[in-house]
């Protein structure tokens, strides 16, 4: 666990903020899955020092939970008691300020509660620090200035340049999260932390429900012929009825399977 | 001037194969303790020796008869020699024995030495070379300095050079046969392996026994080490068994994993065992490497690790995650170690301390322990296949005669359709049975050869305490899997049940006149052992049985029965997907393909979806036996009332 | 020319009876000039004869098209020739209130997750006809988009300049400040996707102090609330639903409403009145990095040349992919048999691709690999045999020797590359 060697002052800080997260299908309590990617770029990263920091309820779920964290190769989570239903960001804002490190990572949005994806932005607002999303990789982290890389649609990178302290998040397109042993998780310890938590008012005016299953969009047709209604109607969906070069010679074949890759600009 | 030396030499090599002993005694010592029976057990070894061990040796009949010779003679021999030399009675008596024995040892060295003249590539080379030799010369010198004892020759025969040669042609037979039985010489194999039988991790396996439950971890203690990382973390008498290797390569030539070109060899993973016992290198290893690594790159300590976390150390992590836990190293082994245990006690800690389960490992246990099932699907939909079944949950019954185990084949559409023809042939039998539907979860045997034996245990207790809300008489699985880890595995965790795979319980009803067949107008078929079912729980016939009711005749490949070659399926392999040559399911086709036959019949979902996935021209057929067997029952009418009356006639008749 | 239906009923009458000497001009006339088989009827119907339409089929039987197609060269009259635009234009002078929508632009070109939120717009504005609001579209950089008036803006405030070219949020959130400062939006709408739209309406709406609601998937009026909406949002990653008073951010989600297709808008530019701020950026672009199409994870490829058993030479595979800029994939056997690594293994046993363009070679389609292709666009199929699954899914199958193609296609795309290359030293 080289990550958590005594302090040394020319180490940079880097924080994770974990949540606790919940699996879609049973609900059950697990390491959040972005987070846990969070989690696993601070370990790829070289000479630093990565803590981990939660805030929320302590209770056997969420215990256990975090553990998953532990078990990526950490000694100890820092825990900051907040009651169920509270909003976290001005004890985590604190919390931070106190700790001072030169990079927050967190995952984009939590897998429970409003999952907003608010939180990162609402740290950075108050702390004044810079926040850059969806990182892919942190290239290096030297004189104050962190070279990231962040993901795009389609498997594209861009590099960026941010000014630390900075809060980054990490959304799926990161680097998936190693395995969590039990071993480690099993030793490693929640060192809890009291700090002041503010009631979220506005949540308990919400309805909550589990999510329903958002109607298909209809096609709507405006035609305004019979011919054209009945068409729309009985068309099949479309595919199955692919074009079919059958006694093509191997020229033939590759100007047609060319021309598409034009039509659809996948060739740069 | 025999009479002094031999003595002497008689003594002098006994007195250092003592200290030898003690050594050899330190290194195991070094393992965490293991409570046996230690007067028990020693009185069992000549037993265990004599029955269990010659039950596996005399599966290679010459071999069997060459060992009983050299080593009948060699011990009965050497016990004589002492007597005899080392204490100078004079029995004319003994001495004829004595040479008696040494002949006899003489010809089985003969045999011993026209084995090594061509050895067959499973063989150690090296050291193993000499042995022959050493024998020859132990035999050949014991009987000339015993030949003048026996008033054959004259006391005084020849000059002093001629003793003196005969006393060196002893000196190396008994520095070979006394001093290496200690001190790591071929003739180790004697003396640990001896101990081995008398303090063996798995005593029930003699007499006819059966043992082949991995044991438990003990989770409660913070402080019990997870697995194996150091090879002082085996137990005292499994690093003893390790020692009592004959390098026989018996194994080797069993392995699927072998044979296949992963980088597994079990021969070679036990020596480096030992040579991490002792610390080293494995560069004196003389026999045939993991495929793809050449000896000599890897060294250990008994304090230093078996895997490294990054770089070589004792093995690589691959060795270990290509093994199919099939067993039938340790079905063939003639020292009766136990390979499987090992390699799983070394992933445990891989798993549960690294975390480093490879490929699709990491994905398959998160999977498990969120949705209880490793395939990741919603558990509550564990019973869509069945949804017009109609299946009698138990949550409903709360009682039935027998228990259906469905297994995580549920989620499968293959096994779906097994699990079909097995419903259709319980209630074409009446039997009165139910499943647990959505209370049921994996039974934690893929977490559990994968190592993670926290998820295994959970799984475990979770599923045991289901399984006491109801009443029932026994549990019928078509997974060989289940089948093992209910029955074998639970008990260690407080579920003891009486369990049977559905080719026995299909078996019994078949005996009990409950089902009848159309006559089979099928085409040829073979039948493949699964491995959990055959070398894990002895059930060979039940299957075979079945296919007979069938009025199908079974062509038998040339591996099948306890030397069945596994399907890949097994351990966790097809997950951890270590590459290899070729691929094991290939392989497993190519002996169905020998025999001719066009249909294989199965009685795992893993062999099923294996042998399934195999793409091949003209691929043999591949059938559950419950779908042959449903596919031959005569539909009746009524099936329930019809059904019931010749049932009941048949109990009045009986 | 009058719309009015002149009707001469003499005429009509000539029509209708078929033994009139000059039922036939009659009949011309009627129908608009050109064609006699189409007249208007007494009722201002208009009536057809089927024998007067129709051509002669290739069997030699006579075949009437009804879509018209057959005929479209005929038909010239006034009346049909193009589909008129019936969208009611409507403008707005003085909205009683404006809802911003930020659209994400890719490419420069609206989306139709941009026109949905600007459907959710119209919504919120038009909910009182009385008191009208406007929906201001707030662009920034280079656009190529010409249809703001169709996609539902009243007002367009298209914010260029060199300073919002590449990723910058915090220029960008600091025009967005001087929006609010001086046009002060009852509501603002963004999309929540990840072209950027969730990130800037986070941004924004930390910067303006409000609490927005994300994931937004549909509104309905709701008196009691402060603006007189509530919305249905996701939360919890998706597996809950949070209905809520509207706030005035909002992020919502693709087809949160229906786009505006019924009306056209004015989408009339305006200024800010004061210059855009200069931002002291502390985020700093290094522009886009090549990316090696090989290295993309397989499940974001939008171009995927996957091969499968029918593959023979792999060196000229691999060529292949490379020449073409193509990512990896393998079916199950190619990866069994150790042809390819098993992380590029597609189908429901490995990965699940949402590529653009997946052309698949030598591949049969064994039913986990089409699963595993269901949310790819367009399907190219190379295989020898015609009559696999794969032929069957594909949008374009080519039959023949893989190899063959593939170097065919190789050499096409490689002649591509030079004349392209040869264009751009010409200019």
């Amino acid at each position: 666990m080289p990550h958590n060697a005594p302090q040394s002052a020319t180490r940079p800080n880097v924080a994770v903020l974990v949540s606790v997260g919940h699996h879609p299908l049973t609900a059950r309590a697990r390491r959040a899955d972005q987070d846990a990617r969070a989690v696993e770029m601070a370990l790829s990263l070289n000479d630093i020092q990565a803590s981990l920091i939660h805030a929320g309820c302590h209770d056997a779920d969420s215990d256990a939970a975090l553990c998953g964290y532990l078990g990526m190769g950490f000694e100890a989570i820092e825990l900051i008691e907040q009651s169920s239903g509270a909003d976290v960001a001005p004890a985590l804002a604190e919390a931070l300020r106190d700790a001072a490190p030169q990079l927050v990572l967190s995952g984009a949005r939590a897998e429970t509660g409003e999952g907003s994806g608010l939180l990162p932005y609402l740290l950075a607002e108050s702390l004044g620090w810079p926040i850059v999303t969806g990182l892919a990789a942190v290239e290096s982290i030297e004189h104050g200035v962190a070279t990231v890389l962040q993901a795009l649609p389609r498997g594209q990178r861009r590099r960026l340049r941010v000014r630390l302290p900075a809060i980054a998040t990490v959304e799926s397109s990161a680097p998936a999260a190693r395995q969590s042993a039990f071993g480690p998780a099993r030793r490693g310890e929640l060192t809890c932390q009291e700090r002041p938590g503010i009631d979220d008012e506005a949540l308990a005016e919400w309805r909550v429900q589990p999510a329903r299953k958002r109607p298909k969009r209809l096609k709507i047709v405006k035609a305004t012929s019979a011919r054209d209604r009945f068409k729309a109607a009985a068309a099949k969906a479309e595919g199955g009825g692919g074009q079919v070069l059958n006694d093509a010679t191997p020229e033939q074949g590759a100007e047609a399977i060319f021309k598409l890759l034009r039509e659809e600009g996948v060739l740069r | 001037m025999l009479d002094t030396l031999l003595p002497i030499l008689l003594f002098s090599a006994l007195a250092l194969a003592a200290i030898g002993a003690v050594k050899r005694v330190r290194l195991w010592r070094q393992g965490r303790p293991s409570p046996v029976p230690l007067l028990k057990g020693l009185a069992a070894m000549p037993r265990r020796y004599l029955v269990d061990l010659h039950h596996v040796v005399a599966r290679d009949k010459a071999m069997s008869n060459t060992h009983v010779a050299t080593a009948g003679g060699f011990v009965l021999a050497a016990a004589l020699a002492i007597i005899v030399h080392g204490f100078g009675l004079e029995s004319a008596i003994l001495a004829w024995v004595l040479l008696a024995a040494t002949v006899c040892m003489f010809v089985g060295s003969l045999f011993v030495a026209r084995r090594r003249r061509n050895p067959p590539a499973r063989l150690s080379k090296g050291p193993w070379m000499r042995l022959p030799k050493s024998l020859i010369a132990f035999s050949l010198g014991v009987f000339l300095v015993t030949l003048p004892t026996a008033g054959v020759l004259p006391e005084d025969l020849g000059s002093w050079i001629l003793a003196l040669v005969l006393a060196g042609v002893v000196a190396w037979g008994l520095g070979e046969l006394f001093f290496g039985m200690t001190w790591g010489g071929p003739m180790k194999h004697a003396f640990a392996g001896a101990l081995h039988l008398a303090f063996h991790r798995r005593p029930e396996r003699f007499n006819e026994g059966r043992s082949t439950g991995l044991k438990a971890l003990n989770l409660d203690n913070p402080d019990a080490p997870l697995g194996v990382e150091t090879p002082k973390d085996f137990t005292w008498n499994q690093l003893l068994g390790f020692d009592a290797c004959v390098q026989c390569g018996r194994c080797e030539a069993a392995c699927p994993a072998f044979a296949a070109g992963q980088r597994l060899n079990p021969k070679k993973l036990i020596q480096d065992m030992v040579v991490g016992m002792a610390g080293g290198s494995d560069a004196k290893y003389a026999g045939s490497p993991y495929p793809g690594i050449p000896v000599g790159e890897h060294a250990g300590e008994p304090h230093g690790p078996i895997v490294a976390r990054q770089g070589t150390a004792l093995v690589d992590a691959e060795t270990l995650w290509s093994c199919t836990t099939c067993r039938a190293c340790v079905e063939e082994c003639p020292m009766m170690i136990e390979h499987v245990d090992a390699i799983v006690d070394m992933r445990r800690f891989l798993t549960l301390e690294h975390g480093n389960t490879p490929n699709k490992g990491a994905e398959v246990l998160d999977n498990l322990i969120a949705t209880d099932n490793p395939g990741g699907f919603d558990p509550g939909s564990r019973m869509h296949w069945a949804a017009d079944l109609n299946l009698p949950l138990m949550a409903d019954k709360r009682e039935a005669e027998v228990l259906l185990w469905l297994g995580d084949g549920v989620f499968d559409m293959r096994n779906q359709r097994t699990l079909r023809a097995l419903v259709k042939v319980l209630r074409a039998a009446d039997v009165d049975f139910a499943v647990l539907g959505n209370e049921e979860r994996d039974s934690g045997d893929v977490a559990r050869r994968l190592g993670d034996e926290a998820t295994f245990q959970s799984l475990a207790k979770r599923n045991i305490a289901t399984l006491a809300q109801y009443r029932f008489e026994r549990i019928v699985t078509c997974d060989p899997h289940s089948f093992h880890i209910l029955k074998n595995e639970y008990g260690e965790l407080g579920g003891n049940y009486e369990v049977f795979h559905h080719s026995t319980y299909l078996n019994r009803l078949i005996e009990a006149g409950r089902l009848s067949f159309k006559a089979w107008k099928g085409t040829s078929v073979t039948y493949h052992d699964p491995c959990y079912l055959g070398r894990y729980n002895g059930e060979y016939e039940a299957p075979r049985e079945v296919l007979k009711a069938l009025g199908i005749e079974v062509k038998e490949m040339a591996r099948s029965g306890y030397r069945s070659r596994c399907c890949g399926g097994g351990g966790g392999a097809p997950i951890t997907d270590i590459p290899g040559k070729q691929r094991i399911p290939d392989m497993r086709m190519n002996d169905v393909r020998e025999t001719g036959a066009e249909l294989v019949a199965v009685g795992c979902p893993q062999c099923t979806a294996m042998l399934e996935g195999v793409v091949a021209e003209d691929r043999a057929e591949i059938k559950d036996i419950a779908e042959l067997v449903a596919d031959a029952l005569v539909e009746d009418a009524a099936p329930g009332g019809a059904g019931k009356t010749r049932r009941n006639a048949e109990e009045v008749a009986l | 020319m009058s719309e009015l239906v002149r009707r001469d009923p003499r005429k009509e009458w000539i029509a209708r009876n078929r033994l009139h000497p000059q039922h036939l001009e009659v009949l011309a006339e009627l129908g608009g000039g050109a064609s006699p088989s189409e007249w208007l009827g007494p009722n201002g119907l208009m009536r057809r004869d089927p024998h007067a339409v129709g051509f002669i089929g290739p069997n030699g039987i006579k075949r009437i098209d009804r879509s018209g197609a057959q005929q479209a060269a005929a038909q010239s009259s006034s009346r049909q020739a193009q589909p008129e635009d019936t969208r009611r234009r409507v403008e707005i002078e003085a909205p009683a209130f404006l809802v911003a929508v930020v659209p994400d632009m890719p490419s420069g070109r609206l989306s139709s997750h941009d026109r949905d939120l600007l459907g959710l717009a119209r919504q919120l504005a038009d909910a009182e006809p009385e008191r009208p609001g406007a929906v201001l579209a707030v662009i920034f950089g280079e656009h190529k988009e010409t249809h703001f008036d169709e996609a539902g803006a009243d007002r367009l405030l298209h914010l260029a300049g060199e300073g919002f070219a590449g990723y910058m949020p915090e220029a960008r959130i600091a025009a967005l400040q001087s929006v609010e400062r001086e046009l002060t939006p009852r509501h603002w709408l963004l999309p929540d996707s990840t072209l950027g739209g969730a990130e800037l309406g986070r941004r924004l709406a930390v910067r303006l102090g409000e609490r927005p609601a994300t994931q937004v998937w549909q509104i309905e009026a709701d008196a009691a609330s402060e603006h007189g909406w509530r919305c249905m949002a996701r939360g919890a990653a998706g597996s809950s639903d949070i209905s809520r008073t509207l706030p005035r951010v909002a992020l919502a989600l693709a087809e949160c409403a229906e786009p505006v297709s019924e009306t056209r808008h004015a989408a009339q530019p305006v200024t800010l009145a004061q210059g855009l701020p200069e931002v002291l950026g502390r985020i700093e672009d290094l522009g886009a990095v090549a990316v090696d199409p090989a290295g993309v994870a397989l499940a974001e490829a939008e171009f995927i040349l996957s091969a499968g058993n029918g593959v023979k030479d792999w060196d000229a595979y691999h060529h292949a992919a490379q020449v073409l800029g193509a990512t990896e994939g393998a079916s199950r056997v190619a990866v069994d048999d150790g042809f390819m690594a098993r992380d590029r293994q597609v189908g429901a046993t490995g990965t699940w691709v949402t590529a653009r363009v997946y052309v698949a070679v030598g591949i049969s389609g064994a039913i986990q690999h089409l699963q595993g292709i269901q949310g790819c666009d367009k399907v190219v199929a190379i295989n020898l045999d015609g009559g696999c699954d794969m032929i069957k899914r594909a949008d374009l199958a080519v039959i023949g020797d893989a190899g063959a193609i593939l170097a065919a296609l190789v050499a096409q795309v490689e002649r591509y590359r030079e004349q392209q290359r040869e264009n751009r030293d010409a200019a």
